[in-house]
């Protein structure tokens, strides 16, 4: 991936986030309704809450892409969010565009994913 | 609520541009230029600060302001005219100094610098943005 072609995702992808984040904080109770009913009876907290806790999380994303820092993190947790998304929620005229936001996500991870993070924390380890 | 995700989605680019140039500043590296050569001419000028605080950090604080208001204004926070207002004075100062900087580069620094014009023209259009939304 060209350097444009990154910064371009990263931050198209980031402002998505931050968006959807501060779209949920306005009408949690409107998000919780995209939640499958058997996904609702899994959840330990209200789904109103859990809509506020992912549109903190959306909005931590966001604003890490966005500073271009902790990329890959940012990617990785945007990724399995979707995913988990995707499943609770089921694919709807609505959330099939997660599955490109999640493509997105998974392209800046690869492009930034640390190769030397697990060769660096074994080696913490035995020092 | 469009007008305010126009603001949002401009202030997240111009955050984004300026977390660049701080980097790339603090890092001592030149920034990429990708139209024209100027980028490092105005960047090292004696007019990249107002005082001893560097533009790029004036910046990234007013687009934080920016997206931060817009962010309010959208979630419905009170008191939503004292936002509203808040939010045009800063655009309306950032569009001055903007039109300032860019006169600094026409005719004392005599270089074009692509992150500073861009800069400039996402405030712009935050204004025009504002101007429209009040027209229509």
């Amino acid at each position: 991936m060209s350097k444009a072609s990154f910064h371009i995702l990263r931050v198209g992808l980031a402002i998505t986030f931050l968006w959807i984040g501060i779209l949920i904080i306005k009408q949690p109770e409107a998000w919780a309704g995209y939640i499958a009913p058997w996904a609702t009876n899994l959840l330990p907290i209200s789904p109103v809450e859990a809509m506020q806790g992912t549109a903190v999380l959306d909005i931590i994303i966001g604003f890490l892409l966005l500073i271009d820092t902790l990329v890959w993190l940012a990617a990785l947790v945007g990724a399995l969010h979707l995913i988990t998304v995707l499943a609770v929620s089921g694919i709807t005229d609505i959330t099939v565009r997660d599955i490109a936001i999640f493509s997105g996500a998974v392209a800046l991870l690869l492009e930034r994913w640390p190769k030397n993070l697990l060769l660096d924390l074994s080696k913490k380890k035995y020092e | 609520m469009t007008t305010f995700a126009l603001l949002f989605t401009l202030s997240a680019i111009g955050i984004s541009e300026t977390v660049y140039l701080i980097r790339t500043r603090i890092a001592a590296e030149q920034p990429v230029c990708p139209i024209g050569e100027g980028c490092a001419t105005v960047l090292t000028s004696k007019y990249s600060k107002i005082f001893i605080i560097p533009n790029d950090i004036l910046g990234l604080l007013a687009y934080m302001v920016i997206s931060f208001i817009a962010a309010l204004l959208v979630i419905g926070v009170e008191p939503i005219s004292l936002w509203s207002l808040l939010l045009k004075i800063l655009i309306g100062i950032a569009t001055l100094i903007s039109l300032f900087f860019t006169y600094l580069q026409w005719r004392e620094i005599r270089a074009w610098c692509f992150w500073c014009l861009m800069s400039a023209f996402t405030i712009w259009l935050m204004g025009l943005i504002i101007i429209l939304s009040a027209v229509i």
